[in-house]
C-alpha cells in the first residue's frame, strides 16, 4: 500500500473510532469492563499482535509474504491505533492494578519510541545523503584505519609545517571513530573552519608540498565523512533496543492481561 | 641388482605408468566434459550427438566460412568454434532468447518458425525509438495500404522472410543466429533441428573477428542482414515506415553497413553531412563543443536517427554534433542521394522529419542550458548505466541503511548475498554494485565452460555454479563489479581441467540474477521496508527518480 493511502486509512480509521468512542463516553460506557470497552481492548489487542508480525515476516524474508513496505504501514499504523483502542478501552483514566498500569505505560512507550524512531528514519537518511561520502556502518572501523595509516605516511614525508599542520589539527580527527553530537547540527563536522587553515598553508608550500596537503586535506575530509555516518547511523540502529525489548514485554503482559479476563 | 629387486622396480613403474594413464584419461574426460558444457545453447548436453574437440587451423579451413584467413588467425578463432553433430527434433534456441553464438549448417537442415507471438514483439524500445510517435497510428494505415500481395509477411522485426505459413527451412550453406548474437537482440524465431545435422558453432568473439578481419565475410553478414532483414528494419523505423514497398527496396541496395568498435567516431562536428545514421544496435553519444572541451547533449539507442537536421536544413556547416559509438554500435548509413531520393515526393515525411529534428534540436538545447542533463547523461554512458536491463538503485533519502535489501537477498541464496549495497552516487540516489543484466553483456565473452549465460527467454544473465570453475574471467571483465567470487569449502580434485585449480579451494563466480526463478520478483525491491530500492532499466526511470 503506498503512503498516502495508508495514513488515509489510518485517518479514517481513527476518525471512525473516535466517533464512537464520543458517543460510548456521552452514554456513560466509558470503562473497561463494558461491551464496547471489551471491543476496544480485543481490537487493541489484535493490533498489536499484528503491529508485532513485522518482526516475524523480517526473519522470513526467504517466503516473501507480501512487500516489507506493506508491513512495516501497518506496522506503525496498526501499532499508533491500537494504543488509542487501548486508551479507549481504559475509559482514558490511568488503570489501579499494576498489570494494567505496566499494559498501558509500556504501550504508551512502545508507540512513543516507535513514532520517534520513524521521526529518525525520515530526517537522518536526508543528513547521510548530503555528506560526500557514503559507507557501509560495519566498515567504518576499517576504514577509518586504513584512512589514518595513509595520513600518518604523507605527514611523515611532508614539509614541517604540514607536519605541524597535521599534527595538531588534523590528527585528533584521524582517531577511531566516535560519535560527536555536533553532527547533528553541522554534518560535514566544521570542517570549513580547517579547510580555510589548509588554504592559507597551501599558498605558501612547494608544488610537491601542495600536493601532499591535498591529499592529506581530502583524508582528512573523509574521515569526517565516516565520523559523520558513525554518529548518524548509530542512532538508525540503536533505538531499536528502546523499542523492541520493551514491545516484546508488552506482548507477553497483554497475554497475562487476555488470559486473566478470559478466565478469571 | 638381484632379479626380485628389477622385478619390483619394474613393477613399480609400470604402476606408475597405469596409473599416469588413468589419471590422462580422467583429465581428458573431465575436459571433454567442460568442453561440452560450453557448446550447448541450453547449459545441458540433450541435442548433441557428437561435438568435436578444439579444431586445428586446417581442421576449420575445411569448411567454406573459414576459408581465406591464415592459420595464425584461425588458432585464435579456434576456442570459441566447434562442430557438432545435433540430432533430428532438438531445438536450437527459442523466439526470444539471448544467443552469443551463431550456426552455420554443414549438412542436413534447420526448421526456424514462429512460436510464441502471433506478431513478434518489437526490437526497437518503442517509447524512445521515435520522435515521432504521434503520428505512429498515421504512418501505420499507410504501410497496410501498401503492403504487397506477395504471401511473404512483412513482420517487422523477423530476421527471416517467413512465407505465410510462417515456417522455413535452411540448408547446408546458411547461417543462423549471427543478427541476434551480433546485435544482442533476442531470437526473432524458434530454430529446430529437421533431421541429425552437423553445425558448425561460432561464438560473438569469433564472429567479430572474421568480420573484422575480412571484408568477404562482412560482405556475405551484410548480404544475409539486407536479403532477410534489412527492409523490415528499415520499415521498422517510423522515420521510413510510409515508404512504399520499391522504395524500401531501393533503399536497401543503397544504405552502408556500418559496425563500430567501442568509442570510434563516426562524424564530426563541422564536418559535411553527407548522410543520415540509423542505429541497429549499441549506443551512439552526441557531443558538441563547449568552451575548451565537449559537452554530451543526446544519446541514440537502436532504431533512433542522427543527420536528418544536417540534411534537411543544408546549410548548418556541416554535423551539428560530433558521434561516438559507446559500446559495439552497427549501424546504417543512408547517403545523401538515397536520402534525397527517400524525400522525393513524401511531403508527409518531411514533414516528420522536420519535427522530429526540431524536437532533437530543443533536447540538445535543453542539455546546453542545463549542464546537469548534460552531466547526467554522460554519467550514465560513462558508468553503463544505458547498457543495463535491470540496475539496482536505492534512494539513500529513504534508505535507513537496515540492509534489508542484502539480507532478503543472502535469505533468498543459501545464506549468500549477490550484491553489495556500495557503489556510485547519483544525486540522491545510489548505483548498487548488482548485476545490471546488461544488453550487451560483455561477461559472456570467454567463460570457458558457458557457466555464465542469458537464463533461457529474457535478459536475464545468470550463473550456473554446477559449470562455474571459478577462473574468474567474468569477474574480471564485468565493469561494474557485480560479479563476486566466493568460496565454497571445497577443493577442486586432482584431475581438474585448468591444471593449475588442482588441490586449490574451489570458488564460484556468484551475482545478482534477479530472482528470475520467483514469481515475487527481486527480493531486494519486495522486502526493503521504506520503498527505496527500484529496478530501473532506461534512463528515463532514473530521470524520473531524480526528478521525485
Amino acid at each position: 500500500m503506498q503512503q498516502p493511502r495508508a495514513l488515509a486509512a489510518f485517518v479514517i480509521a481513527l476518525a471512525a473510532v473516535a466517533a464512537i468512542f464520543a458517543v460510548q463516553a456521552l452514554l456513560g460506557e466509558a470503562r473497561p469492563g463494558s461491551a464496547m470497552g471489551l471491543v476496544w481492548g480485543g481490537l487493541a489487542a489484535v493490533l498489536m499482535v499484528a503491529a508485532a508480525l513485522l518482526g516475524v515476516r523480517r526473519r522470513t524474508m526467504r517466503w516473501g509474504l507480501g512487500r516489507a513496505q506493506d508491513w512495516a504501514q501497518l506496522h506503525v499504523y496498526g501499532g499508533t491505533l491500537a494504543l488509542v483502542l487501548a486508551l479507549f478501552h481504559a475509559g482514558w483514566r490511568w488503570p489501579r492494578g499494576w498489570l494494567d498500569q505496566w499494559l498501558l505505560g509500556l504501550s504508551v512507550w512502545v508507540v512513543a519510541s516507535g513514532l520517534a524512531g520513524v521521526a529518525l528514519r525520515k530526517t537522518l537518511p536526508k543528513m547521510l545523503t548530503g555528506l560526500s561520502v557514503e559507507v557501509l556502518y560495519e566498515r567504518i572501523p576499517e576504514l577509518a584505519a586504513e584512512l589514518r595509516e595513509r595520513a600518518e605516511e604523507l605527514a611523515a614525508a611532508a614539509s614541517v609545517p604540514v607536519r605541524e599542520l597535521y599534527r595538531q589539527r588534523l590528527r585528533p580527527v584521524m582517531d577511531a571513530p566516535r560519535v560527536r553530537w555536533a553532527f547533528f547540527l553541522d554534518p560535514t563536522g566544521g570542517a570549513a573552519s580547517r579547510l580555510g587553515e589548509i588554504d592559507f598553508l597551501r599558498e605558501r608550500l612547494e608544488p610537491a608540498e601542495r600536493e601532499r596537503l591535498e591529499r592529506l586535506s581530502e583524508i582528512y575530509q573523509t574521515k569526517l565523512g565516516l565520523d559523520a555516518h558513525f554518529t548518524l547511523q548509530r542512532p538508525l540502529r540503536l533505538w531499536l533496543w528502546l523499542h523492541v525489548p520493551p514491545s516484546l514485554v508488552l506482548l507477553a503482559l497483554l497475554a497475562v492481561h487476555v488470559a486473566v479476563a478470559l478466565f478469571y | 641388482m638381484s632379479s626380485d629387486l628389477r622385478t619390483g622396480t619394474e613393477t613399480g613403474e609400470q604402476h606408475r605408468v597405469d596409473q599416469h594413464r588413468v589419471d590422462q584419461h580422467r583429465v581428458e574426460l573431465r575436459r571433454g566434459a567442460q568442453y561440452r558444457d560450453r557448446w550447448t545453447t541450453f547449459g545441458a548436453r540433450t541435442g548433441i550427438l557428437e561435438l568435436s574437440e578444439r579444431l586445428s587451423a586446417a581442421e576449420l579451413r575445411r569448411y567454406e566460412i573459414f576459408q581465406g584467413y591464415d592459420d595464425a588467425f584461425l588458432n585464435k578463432l579456434s576456442p570459441d568454434v566447434s562442430v557438432a553433430r545435433w540430432q533430428a527434433g532438438t531445438l536450437l534456441f527459442e523466439e526470444g532468447s539471448y544467443l552469443d553464438l551463431a550456426f552455420f549448417i554443414v549438412e542436413g537442415a534447420v526448421e526456424v518458425f514462429l512460436s510464441r507471438h502471433a506478431a513478434p514483439p518489437p526490437i526497437f524500445d518503442a517509447e524512445r525509438t521515435s520522435l515521432f510517435s504521434a503520428q505512429l497510428p498515421l504512418v501505420t494505415a499507410d504501410v497496410k495500404a501498401v503492403a504487397p500481395a506477395t504471401g511473404i509477411t512483412f513482420l517487422a522485426t523477423l530476421d527471416f522472410e517467413l512465407p505465410a505459413s510462417g515456417r522455413a527451412e535452411l540448408g547446408p550453406g546458411e547461417l543462423l543466429g549471427e543478427i541476434g548474437a551480433m546485435s544482442g537482440w533476442p531470437q526473432s524465431v524458434t530454430a529446430r533441428v529437421l533431421r541429425a545435422s552437423t553445425l558448425v558453432q561460432i561464438r560473438l568473439p569469433a564472429l567479430r573477428a572474421m568480420r573484422r578481419a575480412s571484408p568477404a565475410f562482412k560482405e556475405r553478414l551484410d548480404a544475409v542482414y539486407r536479403r532477410r532483414s534489412l527492409a523490415d528494419h528499415l520499415r521498422a523505423t517510423p522515420l521510413l515506415a510510409p515508404l512504399g514497398v520499391l522504395a524500401i527496396g531501393a533503399l536497401t541496395e543503397a544504405v552502408e553497413l556500418i559496425s563500430c568498435e567501442p568509442g570510434e567516431v563516426i562524424a564530426r562536428e563541422g564536418e559535411p553531412a553527407d548522410a543520415l545514421y540509423l542505429v541497429r544496435s549499441g549506443f551512439v553519444q552526441l557531443a558538441q563543443r563547449w568552451g575548451a572541451g565537449e559537452i554530451v547533449v543526446n544519446y541514440l539507442s537502436k532504431g533512433m536517427t542522427f543527420g536528418e537536421i544536417e540534411l534537411l536544413a543544408g546549410q548548418t556547416g556541416g554535423f551539428t554534433a560530433s558521434a561516438a559509438s559507446v559500446e559495439h554500435a552497427e549501424l546504417v548509413r543512408i547517403p545523401r542521394l538515397a536520402f534525397d531520393g527517400v524525400l522525393r515526393g513524401q511531403p508527409a515525411l518531411e514533414a516528420q522529419l522536420w519535427e522530429g529534428a526540431v524536437a532533437r534540436l530543443r533536447e540538445t538545447g535543453a542539455s546546453r542550458r542545463n549542464p546537469e542533463h548534460a552531466q547526467l547523461i554522460e554519467t550514465a554512458l560513462e558508468r553503463g548505466l544505458v547498457q543495463g536491463n535491470s540496475i539496482l538503485v536505492i534512494d539513500l533519502e529513504r534508505c535507513t541503511r537496515c540492509d534489508d535489501c542484502v539480507r532478503a537477498c543472502a535469505a533468498t541464496h543459501g545464506g549468500r548475498p549477490r550484491f553489495v549495497r556500495e557503489g556510485d552516487k547519483i544525486a540522491n540516489l545510489q548505483v548498487a554494485h548488482a548485476c545490471y543484466h546488461c544488453r550487451d553483456p560483455v561477461c559472456l565473452v570467454g567463460c570457458p565452460t558457458g557457466a555464465i549465460r542469458r537464463s533461457g527467454v529474457g535478459h536475464v544473465v545468470a550463473i550456473d555454479e554446477n559449470l562455474c570453475i571459478g577462473c574468474q574471467t567474468c569477474a574480471r571483465s564485468c565493469p561494474y563489479d557485480a560479479i563476486v567470487m566466493h568460496e565454497t569449502g571445497e577443493t577442486w580434485p586432482d584431475d581438474m581441467i585448468p591444471e593449475h585449480l588442482r588441490g586449490a579451494p574451489r570458488l564460484v563466480a556468484s551475482k545478482c540474477d534477479l530472482c528470475h526463478t520467483s514469481e515475487e520478483g527481486p527480493a531486494c525491491v519486495k522486502n526493503c521496508p521504506n520503498g527505496c530500492a527500484y529496478r530501473i532499466g532506461s534512463l528515463e526511470e532514473l530521470e524520473l527518480l531524480l526528478d521525485r
